[in-house]
């Protein structure tokens, strides 16, 4: 076997073997991705659905009151 | 009229028919020795890809060659100008207009003290920096906020928003500026001292209407740095040397930009729609006819991946960014006399982002078939050699252009040997995915605080 033989044997077989690599990797990276969880919400404002809340106003919402007397006449 | 038509026509015919008669003679042939249909379609699929593959080569022959020899061009541009301006005719200090450094900073807490504190340095006399918290969750705008407070003769401005991406901090940053020109940058990135003397410089000309800076390795630890610090050498500075002689460059590199504020206002800063928002901001100042000018000796040293999934991660983001900025003004493709340099441009960036991986992993699946069906492993190493070669003639020539170190010539071959396989396989479903519409997100790296 000579040399140029040998070289490309080598080349050869790094070539198949980076492209596996390649393709494991991408998955891999991917995966971890996918995995990973989103850390903290980058703003403390949303709520867990991604729903912004007002941070000091809050929303006046009457309550409820039953009707009198006055009304039903 | 009619007579231009039929000679078309009489051209098509011509060509079908000749294709025709190979498909037929080669057929033939085939038949005569195998007698096989699968035999004939591999012929024929190893013969396309043969002719494709030499057509790729052709181009990325004259791809290098016009590379080096533009970058040469601008290499001795430079040194003419530099011998030919006295240094009395040098602008006055006085005289040297303001500079606004943004430097947004998301979750860089590690680092924001040091990249504050290295701007400090720069000289010039006449600057300001504006930090701009992009909403972090980590201790950043306190950090940064405890130097501006310790620091009285620059300028130091600290500004909080709600998280927004890079593009909205830039443009944030761009608003509050107060200098004539901005200086945008990244939040781990260390200029070198001369920077904002050796980029101004360039705006004397009032066509330029921004300039691209140099950027390189700083963490040079590991085989995958040290090959990303080639790549920044070879693939990045020689590309925008070779496009600064034709006053194009088609990426102001998100490390170190400096624009007229002017033009950055004139265009609408940055865009939201790009995962590449520094290529679609150049294309956009391109494309109104401003000129863009790259300054080798002002050097944003940034810090790189260091791991293999975190580079494909970047790598991902960028093939995708780039993709959606070129088909954003891919109107500049088929309009070579209205867009004039821009549509080579283009043209370029998607020989680049698309052809030259897919070319590259199609040769490899290629000539690794044949070496293991027919035994002919030699071509393979052929074809690895003649890619090595222009590869490391590229690299010596950078390297002595760029004074780097020799040593990175010897990871021209590391480069070719397993890095570049796996970075295009990352690039071609890089490029599948953005072709299919792939939701993506942001890849942010993860700092060592190495700067």
């Amino acid at each position: 076997m000579d040399l140029i033989s040998i070289l490309a044997t080598v080349i050869l077989v790094t070539t198949v073997g980076t492209m596996v690599v390649g393709v494991g990797a991408y998955a891999a990276f991917k995966l971890r991705d996918k995995r990973k969880p989103s850390k903290k919400r980058t703003d403390d404002t949303l709520d867990g659905t991604g729903r912004q809340e007002p941070i000091f106003l809050k929303r006046y919402v009457p309550e409820a009151t039953p009707p009198t007397t006055a009304d039903e006449t | 009229m009619a007579i231009k038509t039929f000679s078309r026509s009489a051209w098509v015919a011509a060509a079908l028919g000749g294709l025709v008669f190979l498909l037929a003679y080669s057929y033939e042939a085939v038949r005569e020795k195998q007698g096989s249909f699968t035999v004939l379609l591999e012929n024929y699929a190893l013969m396309a890809i043969t002719v494709y593959l030499l057509i790729f080569l052709v181009l990325l022959i004259i791809r290098y060659a016009v590379l080096i020899l533009y970058s040469f061009m601008d290499h001795l541009e430079s040194l003419h100008q530099k011998r030919n301006v006295s240094p009395t005719l040098y602008r006055d200090d006085s005289a040297l207009p303001m500079i606004s450094l943004v430097v947004p900073a998301y979750n860089e807490g590690l680092v924001i003290q040091a990249a504050i504190r290295s701007l400090l340095l720069l000289d010039y006399p006449n600057f300001e920096i504006i930090v701009v918290d992009d909403g972090s969750t980590d201790d950043t705008y306190e950090k940064a906020i405890a130097v501006a407070r310790e620091q009285l003769n620059i300028p130091v401005r600290v500004v909080t928003k709600r998280n927004g991406g890079k593009a909205e901090a830039l443009n944030t940053g761009m608003t509050v500026a107060r200098g004539e020109f901005v200086l945008n940058m990244d939040g781990d990135s260390k200029l070198s001292s001369n920077t904002l003397r050796a980029c101004i410089r360039h705006f004397d000309n009032p066509r330029i209407g921004a300039v691209a800076g140099n950027v390189k390795v700083i963490n040079r630890e590991n085989i995958w740095t040290k090959i990303q610090a080639l790549e920044y050498v070879e693939g990045l500075a020689m590309a925008r040397k070779a496009q600064s002689f034709m006053r194009a460059v088609n990426i102001i590199p998100g490390p170190l930009g400096m624009f007229r504020k002017s033009v950055l206002q004139q265009v609408g800063g940055y865009d939201h729609d790009t995962f590449a928002e520094d290529c679609d901001l150049t294309l956009k100042l391109l494309m109104r006819g401003w000129h863009i000018a790259y300054e080798p000796t002002a050097i944003a040293w940034v810090e790189t991946p260091s791991g293999l999934l975190d580079l494909l991660k970047q790598r991902y983001r960028w093939t995708r960014g780039i993709l959606q900025a070129t088909t954003k003004h891919s109107h500049a493709l088929w309009q070579p006399r209205k867009a004039g340099i821009n549509c080579f441009i283009l043209w370029y960036m998607l020989f680049e982002g698309i052809m030259w991986p897919f070319s590259t992993l199609l040769g490899n699946v290629f000539f690794a078939y044949v070496g293991i069906q027919y035994g002919l492993a030699t071509l393979l190493f052929y074809w690895w050699l003649q890619l090595t070669v222009l590869d490391v003639v590229a690299a010596s020539y950078c390297v002595v252009i760029e004074e780097e170190e020799p040593s990175l010539i010897f990871y021209a071959i590391m480069f070719r040997l397993f890095y570049i396989n796996i970075i295009d396989v990352s690039k071609v479903f890089a490029t599948i995915e953005e072709w299919r519409g792939h939701t993506m997100t942001w890849g942010k790296l993860e700092r060592e605080g190495k700067l």
